[in-house]
């Protein structure tokens, strides 16, 4: 019997038990069935499969074609051929190796007698509210569901199961409405409360929990394909999880479910989109890309636009549109040419091929935290209200500058630059002769130069020195600092070009574990070292901007002495820099005796060719207006000591910009406003994330057909458009994803609503009313409750799409509160609960698995959304299979409470799935899910006994029970049931489990090593006033407990 | 009986013993590895037994040595002395033909010939020409089938290996171990049917992404996805006892898991129970058996004689085909071998004689070893990478050194045991190792004749999904090459 069959026989066995029998055949029920199995692969819809130029799936085209005759059925070619027994004549031929059964052929004999009436598949017709069915046992109906639910129960001759025990009820609804078990407290005040709506109340209540968005989240991020890195080669890291918390406040909101898919796959193109609005259009930059070198641009936007196209389709339409992406589709009418139409919606954005192997590859937005939100906001237009009062003192002050300028007495300057504690002072602008004036402590001397030495022009001073191979400048004392001493230093620099790397000047011995600090020049990015010993003992800041090649800058490094990367500031031309740690771990002396050196450290890290001027060493760490006036001040002595005539217009404009910043309170006072602003404003970004949109280019959007899917292979240009046997796409909406988006949610949509309430029925029941939840077309399953299918998706449209109403109603139902046990009659006549004959009961997913173990067992972090975490996981997971170059290769797991969040909070990289959920059937998140799978395998048992997680929250739950649980080995087991089960132990049940700890604990006793061992089992703290063997011993009987198949499942 | 039918009662008594997972009414249908039990019933994928063979098998075990990367042929085995006189002169546009180029060399100005810089020799009865690189694998020429005409259309890495593995450049589908597992069923109740094992190489200058994608199940059932053995650290995940756990401490928790599980199972009645109950037994029972699987410390010093010393070394290319021989001994269907860095873009003579080296031997003992053990006929062991390499050089050019991109048209590969052609050489390519002049080879091809060898028509090997009998060649019909098969 094929599928269908099976299916027809659930689905209509009740009430139409005898149609085939009497009476016309249905096409939908009785006659697409055979023909789509016998003869539609070469009669159908492709119409690059077809044969003969026959189509059977049309009544017309059959009509005309001479293969169907209303008038004399017997003269119908299509029966003629079916009949015939001659080989060459007979339907199918039997090279198909397909064949029709007497029952088949009669079958098509009367219909086809019978006026031979089509209907379209059932789910293009658009759902409309049946009437509700009459029931028997009208006493057990609680809501509409139960009626379709029952009718056909009652016609199968199933009784429904008794209602669940409260206890049973309070876990199941815990778990499905927030992915959690129930803690105990809970579980007693729903059992103690005497109320008539007692269940509703605590159905309400899950309803609130924030719990409830992760929960219902999760699930859309499967079908979302939602993860954290790009996927294909590098599989590099992408920062774009503020996407998966906004789907979360999504739901926590209760958006309606029309409004959340036009956020979904049109936010950014919402007039006026909020940035919420932006971030949930990042719906379609979820799918995975390359940046593989050698990859070709065309090839992967085609890949992606089908990628994009075959998700929408699968998450609203329920099509598998991907058939569609070669030829024609083979049952679904689904034309090549429609996919890429469809295709093309998404074929209009200005995101690049290649994904640069970067976090957040554009276009992405900025993401202030919660709290910086109404600052992010007000601050540019702060920026530029105070931008503009800077140049309007500017222009006003001009006059004032022009007065204080013929004034001038030139030797005024170099008093304005600090002089206390400089330690060490070389100006580096002799321009000539082989010596160096320097000046150590107050101190001045010459030292002596080598031959080679060169000079270039300089910036505060005609000549620079500039630093040549061979050229060495040692000088004994400077900078002979200890790690608790501040110190600042700096100097004038040009660096020829980005790509040099190397010490500036330095004071370090590279022979002892690079002990002492330099000024360092990373890339062109200004940093310092500050070491003990390299890297253990040292620490590393660096700027994130880099120095602009051929210019001349003003750099200046400040440590305040704290041992701390915090206590390093590092300034270009006056101003403060953003930085980043990246060694943060200083302790103990930094001396060292080797001498302190220009353009290198004692050995090597040579940065030869750069120029130096006015280099500066402070026993003290400056203030910020020193430093300006050090930055300042250093190039306008330079110009104010020239004759008037000399100086340049440009050098005049220096000379009032020093004035403005150095001797002008106004000017300082709109400056510095500008300067904390900026600054705010930069510290807001480094808090932030950024969220992935879409972003549509100006022009129309379209595509190309290509034959057989190829990307070079173009035909057809074509525009965006909406598969023909759906309903049009109004005029009026646009001809993009706001059009489209707006389509899918529109009234008459057939599909929409169905396959979106059908998922959200498999959540709960395990299963769909149609059991292929991504599939809805021409070769799907039917559904086992048409009607109710029906129902609930009018039902749900007619609500205002509103999601906890729904949910609400499916867990109101009776059906739902069924107790799970199964009788033999049941097994027997409803095997797979098709028919919901009993509760539902199936292992949980990896998430809520693991997320049972943690919350059970105290462990669980409340905390909700942010940058993903990464918890235990076994060596060398990532590293097997990722590239050297990808920044997601080495698993650096994280520490304390980040081991303990939700797992929807676990850090996903595609090409390895975290491990331990990877072995429950979670997806690998590089396509679309709407249906994991659910295994039960040798693995899955490895992973909840040994994991290291797993292991680690039975030690937690044991350490409870031995300190909350009472006196008795009794009451400890109780407390453990309770918190596991939601219910206590039977008899039996207890009597066992302790038998079971007796055994262990005499073990333990006997091997109090092992005992020990054990406890050492994960991070998390022990109370170290437990008895190890008792501790153990109970720890293991909870990894028992924690393995039952009653855990386990729902 | 004819031997055919015997062996097809043989297989199915073992499938059906082999597979019981000990629940009513689906016993057939369990697979080693798990079921689906959406709603407690298998859906009725599962509810399709394991294929009929449709021919009689020759290979009952698959050990495929996937070199990723991608070999550069002409320095190793498509032997082109002519192109001694083309040293740095263009690539003729007429040998070119349009062929479409990764952007990686699409910009060079000239595509000027690299002449293998290698010695090459005919070995054996067949003649074949083998480099100097690799002395053992010439030594047994006799023993191999070469295919010197293999052609894919992917000229990345990532669509290459796919395609390769799965017949298809997207990923997504079933790779070739999931449909040998799907055909072919378990024979070992101890351990999992399609072993994974990723051979680290001497030299990682240039290493590709290898991921479970490559070992996926697609859209058969998830028990026939690949179980990937690790060489460091535990073999399988979580296989150890927490550390201070015995065995004795292990199976006294099982043991009143169990008796607790009976208890629920009579009050709640889901035959789900019962199979997880064998699955935790299975797991206890796998504890044992993969350390005793990976445990080489048995191993007769011979046995490192023929791999050679690297053997010795967990993750090695030598120890990972030692372990394979280890695995086809203990039953497993199909070993997946993936030895990366052949992506030889520059640098090629810095490069290749240490792929070389890491290899080389080691398949040579891995074949010796077979045949001594009388498994070589059964086992059907595949060499080579996801495409081949260009004549011309990418970079630069110089008597000593070169560097060569990927190449789609041409590239060579070799079978041996299995029912596959001992001593043939098929196909041949063009004076430039760029085009195909004599009977080529597509991967579709290719694939067709492996699943002949393993006993099943490629047309009739299908998979019922979305809507279609899915088959790892594709829409378009298939060829098998017959001349490839003994």
């Amino acid at each position: 019997m094929n599928r269908f069959l099976i299916a027809i026989a659930l689905v209509f066995t009740a009430r139409f038990a005898t149609a085939a029998d009497a009476g016309a055949p249905s096409y939908n029920r009785d006659v697409r069935p055979i023909l789509q199995e016998h003869c539609f692969t070469c009669h159908g819809p492709d119409s690059a499969a077809r044969k003969a130029d026959l189509r059977l799936d049309r009544r017309d085209d059959a009509i005309k074609a001479g293969a169907i005759d209303v008038t004399d059925a017997d003269q119908s070619e299509m029966l003629v051929r079916i009949l015939s027994d001659d080989p060459d004549e007979i339907m199918p031929p039997p090279k198909s190796k397909k064949k029709l059964s007497a029952h088949d052929k009669e079958v098509i004999r009367r219909w086809i007698a019978a006026g031979a009436a089509y209907e379209p598949h059932w789910s293009f017709i658009a759902p409309k509210r049946p009437s509700l069915p009459h029931v028997k046992n009208e006493s057990w109906v609680k809501n509409p569901i139960d009626r379709f639910i029952l009718e056909k129960l009652e016609a199968a001759g199933l009784e429904p199961a008794p209602e669940a025990d409260r206890r049973t009820l309070a876990r199941r609804l815990s778990l499905d409405l927030t992915g959690l078990p129930p803690a105990v407290e809970d579980v007693e005040r729903f059992v103690n409360d005497a109320a008539p709506n007692a269940y509703e109340k605590l159905v309400d209540r899950l309803l609130a929990s924030p719990r409830w968005g992760e929960h219902r989240g999760r699930y859309w991020l499967d079908a979302a394909r939602y993860a954290d890195t790009h996927g294909i080669h590098f599989d590099n890291f992408r920062e774009m999880w503020s996407y998966r918390d906004r789907v979360f406040a999504s739901f926590n909101q209760n958006m309606p479910f029309d409004q959340f898919t036009v956020e979904q796959l049109a936010g950014d193109l919402i007039p006026n989109a909020t940035l919420e609005q932006k971030i949930s259009s990042g719906f379609n930059r979820c799918n995975i890309t390359t940046n593989e070198g050698g990859a070709i641009d065309e090839e992967y936007r085609v890949l992606y636009d089908r990628d994009r196209a075959e998700t929408t389709a699968q998450v609203w339409l329920g099509m598998t549109a991907g058939c569609a992406v070669c030829h024609d589709h083979k049952y679904d009418p689904l034309s090549q040419r429609e996919f890429y139409s469809f295709a093309a919606y998404f074929n209009n954005t200005t995101q690049n091929a290649m994904d640069g192997n970067i976090k957040d590859t554009p276009p992405v937005l900025f993401v202030p935290r919660p709290e910086d939100r109404p600052r992010w906001e007000s601050i540019d237009g702060e920026i530029v209200a105070a931008r503009a009062k800077v140049v309007e003192r500017k222009m006003a002050a001009r006059a004032e500058f022009d007065r204080w300028l013929a004034a001038l007495k030139p030797n005024e300057f170099p008093a304005k630059i600090p002089t206390d504690s400089l330690a060490f002072h070389a100006p580096l602008s002799e321009g000539n002769g082989g010596q160096l004036k320097i000046e150590v402590e107050g101190k001045s001397r010459t030292i002596d130069l080598s031959a080679g030495t060169k000079w270039k022009p300089g910036k505060i001073a005609d000549q620079a020195f500039v630093a040549r191979p061979g050229v060495e400048v040692a000088i004994a004392e400077p900078g002979d600092f200890d790690t608790n001493q501040p110190f600042s230093h700096g100097v004038w620099i040009q660096i020829p070009k980005r790509e040099i790397t190397g010490s500036a000047y330095a004071r370090m011995d590279e022979r002892d574990d690079h002990r002492g600090w330099d000024l360092w020049i990373e890339n062109g990015r200004v940093a310092t070292h500050i070491i003990h010993k390299w890297p253990e003992k040292a620490l590393k800041v660096i700027a994130r901007e880099p120095l602009k090649p051929g210019e001349w800058t003003h750099i200046l490094v400040v440590y305040d002495g704290s041992a701390k990367a915090q206590g390093v500031k590092i300034y270009y031309n006056g101003e403060s820099k953003a930085v980043d740690y990246q060694v943060n771990a200083l302790s103990e002396t930094i001396r060292t005796k080797t001498p302190f050196k220009l353009a290198q450290r004692s050995e090597g890290s040579r940065l030869d060719d750069i120029a130096l001027q006015d280099l500066r060493i402070y026993g003290r760490a400056l203030k910020a207006d020193e430093i300006q006036a050090i930055a300042r001040t250093s190039i306008v002595a330079a110009i104010a000591a020239k004759p008037v005539d000399k100086r340049g217009d440009s050098e005049k404009n220096d000379l009032f910009a020093w004035w403005l910043a150095t001797l002008d309170d106004s000017y300082k006072s709109a400056d510095r406003r500008v300067n904390e602003l900026t600054r705010e404003r930069s510290e807001i970004e480094s808090r932030g994330t950024k969220a992935h949109v879409m972003n549509e280019r100006n022009e129309p959007a379209y595509a190309y057909v290509l034959y057989r899917g190829e990307y070079d292979k173009r035909r057809d240009k074509v525009e965006p458009g909406v598969p023909a046997v759906l309903p049009p796409m109004p005029a009026d909406y646009p001809r993009n994803r706001l059009g489209l988006a707006r389509w899918l949610v529109s009234g008459e949509h057939p599909l929409t609503a169905r396959v979106t309430v059908n998922r959200f029925w498999q959540e709960l029941f395990g299963s769909g009313i149609v059991r292929t939840t991504g599939d809805f077309g021409i070769t799907g399953e039917a559904p086992s409750h048409p009607e109710l299918l029906d129902y609930l998706a009018v039902d749900f449209r007619e609500s205002g799409w509103d999601v906890k109403r729904f949910y609400k109603l499916m867990v109101m139902s009776a059906t739902y509160r069924q107790s799970a046990a199964a009788t033999a009659a049941k097994i027997e006549k409803d095997p797979a609960n098709r028919l919901l004959s009993r509760g539902p009961r199936f292992r949980m997913d990896a998430e809520m698995i693991r997320d049972y173990a943690l919350a059970v067992s105290g462990l669980l972090s409340p905390r909700i959304g942010g940058p993903s975490v990464k918890p235990y996981q076994p060596e060398g997971v990532w590293e097997a299979v990722a590239m050297p170059e990808s920044n997601t290769r080495n698993y650096r797991r994280d520490h304390g409470e980040s081991l303990y969040r939700r797992s929807v909070y676990t850090l996903w990289k595609r090409a390895a799935p975290p491990a331990s959920m990877d072995v429950f059937n979670a997806p690998s998140r590089e396509v679309c899910t709407v249906r994991r799978e659910r295994t039960d395998t040798p693995l899955q048992a490895l992973v909840t006994l040994n994991d290291e997680q797993y292991v680690e929250a039975a030690r937690n739950l044991a350490q409870i029970a031995l300190r909350q649980g009472g006196a008795t080995n009794e009451t400890k087991l109780d407390m453990i049931a309770r918190r596991l089960l939601a219910r206590s132990f039977s008899a039996e049940e207890s009597r066992i489990a302790l038998a079971s700890f007796e055994q262990i604990l005499a073990h333990y006793k006997n091997h109090i090593d092992d005992a020990k061992k054990l406890l050492e089992t994960g991070e998390s703290p022990r109370d170290g006033s437990l008895d190890p063997a008792e501790h153990a011993a109970w720890t293991m009987l909870c990894n028992e407990l924690m393995n039952l198949d009653e855990v386990l499942n729902k | 009986m004819n031997p055919f039918e015997e062996y097809v009662r043989y297989e199915t008594r073992r499938q059906f013993f082999g597979r019981t997972a000990g629940v009513a009414g689906t016993a057939a249908l369990a697979t080693l590895f798990g079921r689906d039990f959406l709603g407690g019933k298998p859906s009725r994928a599962e509810t399709i037994p394991a294929p009929a063979l449709h021919f009689p098998p020759k290979a009952k075990h698959v050990i495929y040595l996937h070199m990723v990367g991608g070999p550069p042929q002409m320095d190793l085995y498509d032997y082109k002395p002519k192109m001694n006189d083309w040293y740095d002169k263009d690539l003729p546009d007429s040998v070119r033909q349009g062929q479409r180029l990764t952007t990686m060399t699409s910009g060079q100005k000239r595509f000027p010939i690299a002449p293998s810089k290698y010695k090459f020799a005919q070995h054996g009865k067949s003649g074949m020409w083998v480099s100097e690189l690799l002395p053992y694998t010439a030594k047994m020429v006799d023993d191999l089938c070469f295919v010197r005409s293999l052609q894919t259309e992917a000229i990345n890495h990532e669509p290459a290996i796919t395609y390769m593995q799965t017949g298809n450049q997207v990923t997504g589908r079933p790779c070739l171990g999931a449909w040998v597992s799907y055909g072919l069923g378990s024979i070992n109740d101890n351990l999992p049917t399609f072993v994974v094992l990723v051979a680290k190489p001497s030299n990682t200058e240039q290493i590709q992404a290898i991921s479970a994608r490559l070992w996926s199940a697609g859209y058969l059932p998830g028990t026939h996805a690949g179980v990937s053995f690790r060489s460091g650290g535990d073999p399988i995940l979580y296989i150890n006892n927490p550390s201070g756990v015995s065995t004795d401490v292990r199976r006294n928790t099982l043991d009143g898991l169990r008796a607790l599980n009976e208890i629920n199972y009579k009050s709640v009645g889901d035959p789900e129970t019962h199979t997880r109950i064998q699955q935790y037994e299975l797991a206890f029972r796998m504890q044992a058996s993969v350390p005793e699987l990976t445990n080489v410390a048995g191993e007769p010093e011979s046995t490192y004689k023929l791999y050679g010393d690297e053997a010795r070394k967990p993750g090695t290319f030598a120890h990972s085909v030692l372990l394979a021989r280890r695995l086809v001994e203990r039953g497993v269907r199909f070993i997946q071998i993936y030895h990366n860095n052949w992506d030889t873009h520059s640098n090629v003579a810095g490069r290749l004689p240490s792929q070389c080296k890491d290899v080389d031997q080691p398949c040579y003992g891995l074949i010796q070893d077979l045949k001594s053990r009388g498994l070589y006929d059964e086992t059907l062991v595949i060499w080579g990478g996801e495409f081949g390499r260009t004549i011309y050089s990418q970079g630069g050019l110089s008597h000593e050194n070169y560097g060569r991109d990927h190449h789609p048209r041409c590239y060579t590969v070799w079978l041996a045991g299995g029912g596959s052609k001992a001593g043939h050489i098929h196909g041949e390519t063009c004076d430039f190792s760029y085009n195909v002049v004599k009977d080529p080879v597509h991967i579709h091809n290719f694939h067709a004749t492996l699943l002949r060898l393993l006993g099943f028509d490629n047309e009739r090997f299908t998979y019922r999904y979305q809507g279609l009998d899915q088959k790892l060649t594709g829409v378009e019909p298939a060829k098998v090459i017959q001349e490839m098969m003994a």
